[in-house]
């Protein structure tokens, strides 16, 4: 008996140890520098910019629409993620999911709710895999997510906007001189998130890139940093952003693809897309949608908003 | 469905990194499976530590957590191994946990008896498990070992999360393509069904020939 747990006790020890082990192992990944978190910071402007964006006339919003099913329940639900930087990021410490696409979605719920709390858009997690599903059955009233506008998408669910043009672009290591251009690529590993069009960017535009698709946008730092990869592909602005946090990275070359985002709606509702785009209309004249640019992707691009893109302008939209 | 037609040879080469990770994973679990199960029925002391304690830490660890420490921590201490053989090698040291505890389980079915006849014989360690031992505890181990072969089946498709680019991995990308998503995991899980099924018809044969008809 005595043997037996003087064992245990030993194997409880060698746990232990191991457990340290890994957990440095993990504290070791942590050596990459986190993504800026933007709700770590102060979110004051970020948070004025929504309580000062419009709010609709009792008149827009018919009895019975998709806007006032919103407007009834109080609150809008949002398809989306909370683990883009930029765009969709969750602040860990306080909960609050803020970015681009968050304030955009906050700003749609102050439209049709009047409200600006937190309760005012519940996020449903989605991912590539289910976001056209989770808009046909209704479990979401609407996505934002980094949603590039596709023809085959648009078969399934209707697109509001454009409501902001990105680009695929390219990220290496500071020392990599052989890669300039997407026409580089042909022959290299190359990084990118599993659930991104840049996928679909790099089999038209370099097809001969040996492609690793990784979960998220931190795997594919680390991979980019350990060497698996020579090169990361993924929307410009999250790049940017990357690089901003890791001076051993830099972009090279201009983006190589557009990607029209929009947001995606029930396709059997036609009034539902007119009523957002309406909106976008209304946050495009106020300068609202420009303010939310600069508190949000502005922080690592430089420059002027751009003049945000024509609705209707892309085919699927 | 044209998106699978239109791409059945991708999805096959998929299916194809798919059944290498499957048996590269399951031959080499059940090879080191073997040797730590021995280990944890030796008589040296030592040696069933290193088997518990190895038993203890992979099998209590999702195989998620192991593939990305693997595939992103060991380049950290200069070990960069390519993802697949990263994948397979993680697949086998996370399965062999489980084939150990199959094996000693069979080896511990064997009454004690007939280990101490064969020993009062003259048989040493190594032959009593050989001739005595281990021929009774293998039927008893085919179930089990056919459902971590089934283990493997399904858990390499985690291997696509650290960019393997085997079946689910490239279910996600057609995904992308043709915004299919219903349609094509019902594919892959299709495949996933058959190759499980195979594993389990072929896991019933096998045990039947092994109990020479006393299969109850």
């Amino acid at each position: 008996m005595v043997r037996s747990q003087r064992w245990r006790v030993r194997v409880g020890a060698i746990l232990a140890t191991t457990a340290a082990l890994v957990l440095t192992g993990c504290a070791d990944q942590g050596s990459a520098p986190p993504p800026p978190v933007p709700g770590q910071a102060d979110t004051s402007g970020y948070d004025q910019v929504i309580a000062g964006s419009p709010v609709a006339d009792a008149a827009a919003i018919p009895a019975g629409s998709w806007a006032d099913t919103i407007k009834q329940r109080g609150r809008l639900i949002r398809g989306g993620t909370d683990q883009g930087a930029l765009f969709s990021l969750k602040d860990p410490a306080t909960g609050k999911v803020t970015g681009f696409d968050a304030g955009l979605a906050a700003m749609l719920a102050h439209y049709i709710t009047g409200k600006t709390d937190a309760d005012a858009v519940e996020l449903v997690a989605t991912t590539v895999d289910t976001r056209e599903t989770l808009i046909q059955n209704k479990t979401v009233d609407a996505v934002f997510a980094t949603y590039t506008i596709t023809e085959p998408r648009a078969q399934k669910v209707a697109f509001a906007g454009p409501y902001y043009e990105s680009g695929t672009s390219i990220m290496v290591k500071k020392d990599n001189t052989a890669i300039n251009s997407v026409n580089d690529l042909a022959g290299r590993n190359v990084a990118t998130e599993a659930n991104s069009t840049a996928v679909l960017a790099l089999q038209q535009f370099a097809p001969q890139a040996n492609v690793l698709l990784f979960q998220d946008d931190a795997s594919c730092v680390a991979a980019l940093q350990q060497g698996r990869a020579d090169a990361y592909v993924l929307d410009e602005a999250i790049l940017l952003s990357d690089a901003s946090t890791n001076p051993v990275f830099k972009l090279v070359g201009q983006p190589f693809t557009k990607e029209p985002y929009g947001i995606g709606l029930p396709l059997d509702d036609p009034a539902a897309k007119q009523f957002v785009n309406d909106w976008l209309q209304k946050i495009y004249a106020d300068g609202s949608w420009a303010k939310l640019w600069k508190e949000t992707v502005g922080t690592v691009v430089s420059g002027d908003a751009p003049t945000p893109p024509t609705l209707g302008s892309v085919a699927g939209s | 469905m044209r998106v699978v037609t239109d791409n059945l040879g991708f999805l096959l080469g998929g299916l194809l990194v798919t059944l290498e990770l499957t048996v590269l994973g399951f031959v080499g679990a059940l090879l080191l499976g073997t040797v730590l199960a021995v280990f944890r029925v030796s008589p040296i002391a030592p040696l069933r530590w290193v088997g518990a304690v190895y038993v203890e830490v992979l099998r209590n660890m999702p195989l998620l957590t192991l593939l990305i420490l693997v595939v992103f921590g060991l380049p950290d201490v200069g070990l960069t191994f390519s993802l697949f053989t990263s994948a397979a090698a993680c697949m086998a040291a996370f399965a062999a946990a489980f084939v150990c505890e199959a094996v000693r389980g069979g080896i511990n079915t064997v009454p004690v008896g007939q280990a101490e006849a064969a020993r009062s014989l003259g048989f040493t360690f190594t032959q009593s498990l050989r001739y005595v031992i281990l021929p009774p505890a293998f039927r008893t181990m085919v179930q089990p070992l056919v459902n971590i072969f089934i283990g493997v089946v399904l858990g390499s498709s985690l291997a696509s999360a650290v960019g393997v680019s085997e079946l689910t991995n490239r279910t996600q990308v057609l995904n992308l393509q043709s915004a299919e998503a219903v349609g094509l995991f019902l594919v892959s899980g299709a495949i996933y069904l058959v190759i499980a099924l195979l594993g389990g018809a072929a896991g019933g044969a096998l045990e039947r020939r092994v109990s020479g008809g006393r299969l109850r």
